[in-house]
């Protein structure tokens, strides 16, 4: 390729279709996100109202309910993940057969949809016949006047565990592979000084794993912030709104309501809050690859 | 060192490492243990849906694990009045589309980035990975309001036009990480030998990232099937999904049918799950776009 403008050429194609379908309605959510726009009232944008429709998201219970179920959802799904997928990892990071088959297993949460994911926690964590809500009950008989998905601490916490039950295997694939890369000769040594289990683990493993742990965790925050499907499919937002989280509320305001100005403004505020979240994960990203 | 010697060093190390050191049966125990509940936190939610769907209407309010197995389920949904026949062709069509045209400018586009550099080289390129945190939800409100005056809301052509912008800057990072690794001197022997500028792409350098693309071509087709968001806004009648045709079944005149569910959750389920053992080698580092091998 040493014609001057072969590279041009071979760009252009990619460049123009990411600018319509993702800079182009960038820039138009911008716009409207200052303008007043009900679909209910008026099929074209209508007069700028300069930042109202940012102004008035602070008056809206919905609005502040919202960012307190995503950041309580966050907080929940990253750290099941992260802790649970760290165990399984420490399980199965040692080379045997039984592991080889745990870890190819290990793929398939993940690429189940978000949407049956919902529907099969919801199945299952049903009161009268859902087969972890027996399991819990048999386990712990105190739960058993529990209605989970009616409860709002426990919806909550089936929606993070629907989501875990996803991340949490992937994110173990992720640590086993940092795992392996640990030599032998530095855990070696640390025995040979006298580190028991627990300081091998809390001095040697886990600050080598910090590198991969930052990924998982803003991989798994930016996801997180973004929780939309299972919400729609498992707890339809409920009970009351206890699980109605950020993007099911703009998808309600825009597409409920249909006030266009008002979700594209809350829209926005998103890409601010995920923004600082990719920037982070691009720098690494990036950093990594300069350093490799 | 003989290859032999070395492999029988190396073997020895992992004994050193991986062996139990003569500890007590008790760790041994701590692992299977470790090891059952692995499988059921992984499996039973896919078993469930299994046994689910073969199960019959009053079955499925059981937790029975012993019945007679029947496949009606499967009849029923493809029957009238829940025809998954065509929303099962709609998936198909649109993760199929999305990535015809994903992954070819994605190849050309991942070609150039990792041969040449050129002004303002680094900043595209960056743009390029950061177009992929834009969230859906921001693509959709423009483009449902401009769909809705060109006459695209509830057609495959709309799908398929959102998820390329899901595709495509996933699957040029991910196919430019493939090409970076391929050494350069590879084109340049083509070069010498007589090759042009266009059969070297086309026979030395992707069929060599060949790989790669498939890993690339794969992971999209997953996200065109799996997207919701857009196929439930966009595609509410002519142009439903699989994911969407999930409401067909939980909001039929007997309230949530959870057998019905289980075999819709099925034929989404099995063709992705066979995928991802495809391409398993590389499913962290597909996903994580390389920052974790």
């Amino acid at each position: 390729m040493r014609g001057k403008y072969a590279k041009f050429v071979m760009l252009s194609p990619a460049i123009l279709v990411l600018l319509a379908t993702t800079t182009y309605p960038l820039i138009y959510a911008l716009i409207i996100s200052f303008r007043n726009w009900k679909l209910t009232k008026s099929p074209e944008p209508k007069e700028f109202v300069g930042l109202d429709n940012y102004t008035q998201a602070f008056d809206d219970s919905g609005f502040t309910n919202s960012l307190q179920v995503t950041f309580l959802f966050t907080v929940l799904s990253v750290s099941l993940s992260l802790g649970i997928g760290l165990a399984i990892a420490l399980l199965v990071q040692k080379k045997s057969l039984v592991n080889t088959i745990l870890k190819t297993l290990l793929i398939f949460p993940f690429a189940v949809s978000p949407t049956l994911k919902g529907f099969s926690w919801r199945f299952m964590l049903n009161a009268d016949y859902g087969l972890y809500n027996k399991i819990a009950k048999t386990v712990f008989p105190p739960a058993k006047d529990i209605i989970w998905l009616n409860d709002t601490f426990w919806a909550m916490f089936g929606l993070a565990m629907s989501e875990t039950w996803g991340w949490a295997p992937l994110i173990a694939l992720m640590f086993v592979g940092a795992l392996g890369s640990i030599s032998p000769e530095i855990t070696e040594a640390a025995r040979l000084d006298g580190a028991n289990n627990f300081s091998l683990f809390f001095y040697i493993t886990l600050p080598l794993l910090r590198p991969v742990i930052l990924i998982a965790l803003l991989l798994k925050t930016i996801f997180s912030l973004k929780m939309f499907d299972q919400v729609v499919t498992m707890t339809g937002g409920g009970p009351g709104r206890s699980t109605q989280t950020f993007n099911f509320f703009i998808y309600q305001i825009g597409f409920r309501n249909l006030d266009m100005g008002y979700a594209s403004a809350l829209a926005i505020m998103l890409v601010i809050f995920l923004s600082i979240l990719a920037y982070l994960y691009v720098k690494l990203l990036l950093g990594k690859g300069a350093s490799a | 060192m003989s290859y032999a010697a070395k492999s029988l060093e190396k073997v020895q190390t992992n004994v050193k490492v991986s062996g139990f050191k003569g500890k007590d049966w008790l760790s041994g125990l701590g692992y299977w243990v470790g090891v059952f509940l692995t499988l059921a936190f992984i499996l039973i939610p896919m078993l469930w849906i299994g046994l689910t769907s073969l199960k019959t209407y009053r079955q499925a309010f059981t937790l029975d694990i012993f019945f007679e197995p029947t496949l009606d389920n499967f009849k029923i949904i493809f029957d009238e009045p829940y025809s998954f026949g065509p929303k099962l062709v709609n998936s198909l069509i649109v993760g199929i589309v999305t990535i015809l045209i994903a992954i070819p400018l994605a190849m050309m586009a991942a070609y150039a980035f990792s041969r040449f550099r050129f002004w303002g080289s680094n900043l595209l390129m960056v743009w390029v990975l950061t177009t992929q945190f834009i969230p859906p939800v921001v693509i959709i409100i423009p483009f449902f309001n401009l769909f809705r005056s060109v006459g695209l809301v509830d057609t495959l052509q709309g799908l398929i036009i959102l998820d390329l912008a899901i595709v495509l800057p996933y699957a040029t990072w991910m196919i430019k990480g493939y090409i970076d690794a391929l050494p350069m001197e590879v084109e340049e022997a083509a070069l010498v030998d007589g090759c042009n500028d266009l059969s070297i792409l086309y026979r030395i350098t992707f069929p060599l990232v060949m790989p790669g693309i498939i890993v690339a071509a794969v992971f999209g087709f997953m996200a065109c099937w799996n997207e919701f968001l857009f196929a439930l806004i966009i595609g509410s009648r002519n142009a439903q999904t699989l994911q969407v045709g999930f409401f067909g079944v939980t909001s039929g005149p007997r309230g949530l049918q959870w057998e019905l569910m289980s075999a819709t959750g099925m034929i989404v389920m099995v063709p992705i799950l066979i995928l991802s053992l495809l391409i398993r080698k590389h499913f962290v580092g597909g996903l994580t776009l390389g920052a974790v091998k």
